[in-house]
């Protein structure tokens, strides 16, 4: 009947189980708390008998009949000897105690207020709200009542100590009446109260006098009217508090007979789950399947967390019964049934404030049923949402810059353990036989084939040849040999699909299918450019690899999730893939001075591209040697109709004209990875293919460029003369005169504040500012001593790394360290550092460092230099932390809405969340950056048609005569409106 | 005090006539619960506007020159 695994779910229902469910779908009812016998073999009735299920293999499921593996196990149930309140529903049980009736059970709402909160949950169902809110309403409503509307019995509060006990407190008439009305009587001279005589008090209270006399003496207990009266007269209060706790089978009695009526009014559905079942009588025993059993080496048997919960509750359950059969006192029966509560409690959820958990011999907290759903590990985010996959791999990444960035080097002890499946065809047979002829220990080998009836054999040295069929014996042997309708798990080679990723995975681009390029050695290699979207780098990091097991997975990996199909980002609509680093510094000495190459240089540095010949000479030098330039060379790079104008990096205009750079340097702004102008246009005009070659090209051009002309950098590099040195110095001396006249000025009180600042403040604020100024002066200095040519000009000028404030820091004067913003103002009492006076305000005693990296800092200078530093690296500590937190809300927020084939966006309830995809049902990736750079859509449609047809003529014959443009509304003609005319607009 | 729906940066919101609310919901296949909601007492509202009402609000947006979204009133 159950030989297969149901695959679709029509619906799940939520409820409560009924007791006699739980007995008709037990196997066996469990008596004994013991689970194997002196022989080893489960004890009939016994936790481990063999009708819940088979974990030995070999065995058999007394149940079903299957063996382990395809039984699924099945429940067994104690019969519980007194009821037990269920842990998860103490709230619910709570609200229900709270809100009805403990005579007649009714729900304490007049039939009008019940009719009313079940329209309002009606309501609440249509519009998707929280039940909960008018389930609530509903009982604070009913808890108003004192007495019940229906029966006119008087309502106690019910006080809920946590986890399971419940009681109903009363006001009833305190044992010390008598004292306490005596002592009213006496009255307080003091406080003006004057004394009452018992025929007095009888008068008031209309009592007769023998009665009070009576009360007085303590022999007759006063009834409540009386109660009440003497209260009155007396001004004074009789009663204490009475708790009576209600015991699990008193509510349950009491749950039994609320009507179904109004249990909907609470949200509970009648026909599914009645409230007297949050009360446990029966409970079942999970599953063998669910609980092993482990043999430990020396024979012993360990048991599961569950099982040995599941021994105390019968236990107590057998002592319980035991005890009450020998008709023991209720105390002992009373203190027996808070244990049984307590295990049943545990059993269910072990981290229950207030209760100690229930722990193993060893002192650890068991782990029941809770624990295995909840949290992190546990079932759902654990074992459902996120699993271990097969066909995965991991380990260290390091750069090769001779793979395309569509690629990824895999090596090659990584590919012969992944495998993709073949199916075996006449026309690949040959392919097949020489894998599974390689065996699986030789690369392009085969691990696995699977015969047409459906059996799986293991490839090894032994077998392979024979499988293959490249012995003549092997139809002796009985060997079959592989032939088409067969399939072969073969090695992953060249040109294979496969998923790469990197952690964490904060974009799409952070997943995307490479193709593979078997290589020797251990570690993942991939193009340098693809490290921007992976945020990757090579200082030890490890990134996963999943081969992909189907054709549909393989396509659409393809055709969605290539490296070549993200090169723009959807976060902000350009090309996140493009030239990095040392790319760019190499583009920039290419282009900058425009320098002359001869042929055999030039061919160098075009060697790794298509490019095999070289263009029309550029001209001819002196010696009548022809010269190609550094334009030119780049040139060969772009398509050939590719029309570009603007402002580039180094702040002159870029120019490019049919596919020729004609003016202009190419830097970050033109090729680099976040939106680099030319990078971006070829991508949305020319496709991503075209797009891709660019890139790669451009790599590769730069990194033979940059090795023409040597590319290093050294100390030497950032040294100044000594006479920039002495000028520096002199800057900075004078900048410290500056602030000591400000801080005489501020003690002399000379010093006015700016607007909206203290004295203090401005004081701060000029300070930083002469010494920022100071800094920005001596890094002036020290740049005047700078050639273009210096590789770390190049650098920050060309935007491949660093910036100019790095190279003033490292020869001029690092500055002033912060911390929160302002200068440097902890540690001691009124001082930073005990090497200064208290209240020094100058800029030494504050974290101004006056060396440069180069020369380097004082230890003080350094000890200011770490407390900035230090602020950075926290910084970005919480800031990860935090974002990752937010991260993962808002996915878990958003996940689950779509965007429609109507252009909507709606959740999983077809609830509209947008009515058009980003209000304009665009897509970020298809459309120009800015209005200045608007994909030329005319220019695509017009190059395509060119290429289309062969002359005019043609063209003309399938386009048909030009339409007259027609004059489609007044709103679009006053946009064309010559200039000078007058036009209003109200945006 | 200050009527917000005459600001500049608050759209137009209109109530829907009933045989123009059918239209918009069959165009998009759904009830009138399935929409994205609005409270009755948000400022923005026509003042005659009740709950159940649907209100188209007509945004000016920088893409699409106008967007036009319908919300439910509820309480």
């Amino acid at each position: 009947m159950q030989n297969s695994t149901p695959k679709d779910i029509g619906s799940i229902n939520f409820g409560l189980m009924e007791p006699e469910e739980y007995r008709e779908m037990s196997a066996t009812k469990i008596i004994t708390a013991d689970t194997y016998d002196d022989d080893g073999f489960p004890i009939d009735m016994g936790l481990m008998d063999p009708r819940l299920g088979v974990i030995d293999p070999g065995l058999e499921c007394k149940t079903c009949g299957k063996h382990s593996g395809s039984c699924n196990g099945h429940f067994g149930h104690i019969e519980l000897a007194a009821p037990v309140i269920h842990v998860g529903f103490t709230k619910l049980i709570r609200r229900l105690l709270r809100g009805t009736c403990r005579e007649c059970s009714k729900l304490l709402l007049t039939e009008d207020e019940r009719d009313e909160f079940r329209d309002d949950i009606t309501e609440s169902r249509k519009l998707g709200r929280d039940l909960n809110d008018v389930t609530k309403a509903a009982i604070r409503q009913a808890r108003k009542k004192d007495r019940c509307p229906h029966c006119g019995e008087i309502q106690y509060d019910i006080d809920h100590e946590k986890p399971t006990t419940y009681y109903e407190v009363q006001q009833v008439l305190t044992s010390e009446f008598s004292q306490r009305i005596a002592g009213a009587m006496q009255g307080d001279e003091e406080e003006g109260i004057e004394r009452t005589t018992p025929d007095e008090l009888a008068e008031k209270t209309e009592i007769e006098i023998t009665r009070v006399n009576e009360i007085l003496s303590g022999s007759f207990r006063p009834r409540e009217s009386q109660r009440k009266a003497i209260e009155k007269a007396l001004d004074i209060d009789l009663t204490e508090e009475d708790t009576n706790k209600l015991m699990p089978s008193d509510i349950r009695d009491w749950f039994e007979n609320i009507p179904d009526e109004d249990i909907e009014v609470l949200g509970i559905d009648p026909d599914r789950s009645r409230p007297e079942w949050m009360i446990l009588t029966v409970l079942p025993v999970p599953p063998v399947t669910a609980r092993p059993s482990i043999t430990l080496d020396n024979g012993q048997r360990s048991e599961d967390d569950l099982t040995h919960k599941l021994v105390d509750i019968i236990r107590i359950n057998q002592r319980f019964m035991e005890n009450r059969e020998a008709g023991a006192p209720q105390l002992i029966i009373e203190d027996l049934w808070e244990l049984l509560q307590y295990h049943v409690t545990t059993f269910m959820d072990n981290e229950i404030s207030g209760t100690p958990p229930a722990r193993h011999r060893s002192g650890r907290p068991l782990k029941t049923l809770s624990q295995r759903l909840k949290g992190k590990e546990g079932r759902f985010r654990g074992s459902l949402s996120g699993k271990r996959v097969n066909f995965s791999a991991r380990t260290v990444i390091s750069p090769d810059p001779t793979l395309s960035l569509n690629e990824v080097g895999v090596p090659d002890r990584v590919a012969s353990e992944m495998t993709q499946t073949m199916l075996v065809t006449e026309r690949n047979v040959e392919d097949a036989r020489r894998y599974v002829a390689n065996g699986p220990n030789s690369h392009p080998g085969a691990n696995y084939v699977r015969r047409p009836d459906g059996r799986r054999l293991k490839v090894t040295e032994k077998n392979c040849e024979a499988l293959a069929g490249m012995t003549e014996d092997s139809d002796a042997e009985g060997i079959q040999t592989i032939g088409p309708g067969w399939e072969v798990n073969r090695h992953l080679i060249d040109g294979d699909i496969v998923i790469f990723n990197r952690q964490p995975s904060l974009h799409r681009m952070s997943i995307m299918a490479h193709e593979v390029v078997v290589m020797p050695y251990k570690t993942f290699r991939l193009n340098t450019v693809v490290c921007p979207p992976y945020n990757a780098d090579f200082d030890g990091d490890e990134m996963n690899m999943h081969a992909l097991q189907n054709e549909e997975a393989r396509a659409e990996a393809r055709v969605l999730m290539r490296v070549q199909e993200q090169i723009l980002s959807p976060r902000f609509g350009e090309n996140i893939i493009g030239a990095i680093q040392d790319h760019i510094s190499g583009t920039y000495l290419l282009t900058h001075d425009n320098p002359r190459f001869n042929e055999t240089q030039a061919l160098d540095l075009l060697r790794a591209t298509r490019i095999d010949e070289l263009p029309e000479p550029s001209g001819i030098d002196d010696e009548d040697e022809p010269f190609w330039t550094g334009h030119d060379v780049f040139s060969e790079l772009l398509p050939d109709d590719l029309n570009l104008h603007f402002t580039g990096t180094v702040g002159e205009d870029v120019t490019i004209e049919d596919g020729q750079l004609l003016e202009g340097t190419i830097a970050e702004d033109e090729v680099g990875e976040f939106g680099g102008e030319i990078v971006d246009t070829i991508t949305k005009e020319y496709g991503n293919t075209r797009a891709r070659v660019f890139i790669n090209e451009v790599s590769t051009l730069a990194m033979r460029a940059i090795m023409h002309f040597g590319f290093s950098i050294g100390i030497d590099d950032e040294t100044i003369p000594g006479e920039a040195q002495d000028r520096i110095d002199e800057t900075i001396l004078d900048a410290n005169d500056r602030v000591e006249e400000l801080i005489d000025a501020y003690d002399a009180g000379e010093l006015e504040s700016l607007p909206g600042r203290t004295i203090d403040e401005t004081l701060e604020m000029k300070i930083m500012q002469t010494l920022s100024r100071a800094r920005d002066n001596a890094g002036n200095i020290a740049e005047e001593h700078f050639t273009e040519d210096n590789p770390a000009v190049v650098m920050a000028e060309s935007g491949a790394r660093g910036s100019m404030l790095n190279l003033t820091q490292m020869a001029g004067c690092v500055g002033q360290q912060a911390v929160r913003g302002e200068r440097i103002n902890r540690g001691y009492e009124d001082r930073t550092l005990s090497h200064y006076e208290p209240n020094d305000l100058s800029a030494e005693a504050h974290g101004f460092v006056e060396n440069s990296y180069t020369s380097g800092l004082t230890p003080r200078e350094f000890f200011f230099h770490a407390m900035g530093g230090r602020e950075g690296l926290v910084d970005t500590a919480v800031r990860t932390s935090k974002s990752g937190y937010l991260q993962r809300r808002l996915i878990n927020a958003l996940s689950e809405l779509e965007t429609q084939y109507d252009g909507t966006v709606r959740d999983t309830s077809d609830t509209i969340v947008q009515f058009e995809f980003g209000e304009d049902g665009t897509s970020p990736v298809k459309v120009g950056s800015d209005e200045e750079h608007a994909v030329d859509v005319d220019g695509i449609a017009d190059r395509i048609v060119e290429a289309e047809f062969e002359d005019d003529a043609e063209k003309a014959a399938f386009i048909g005569p030009k339409q007259e443009t027609t004059n489609l509304s007044e709103h679009a003609d006053s946009r064309r409106l010559p200039d000078g005319a007058e036009v209003s607009s109200d945006d | 005090m200050v009527d917000v729906s005459q600001h500049e940066l608050v759209p137009e919101h209109t109530i829907l006539e009933d045989d123009v609310l059918d239209e918009v919901l069959d165009e998009y296949d759904i009830d009138r619960t399935d929409l994205p909601k609005i409270k009755r007492n948000d400022p923005a509202l026509p003042d005659d506007a009740e709950i159940g009402d649907v209100i188209k609000i007509v945004r000016d947006s920088r893409t699409t020159d106008q967007a036009v979204i319908y919300r439910l009133v509820v309480e």
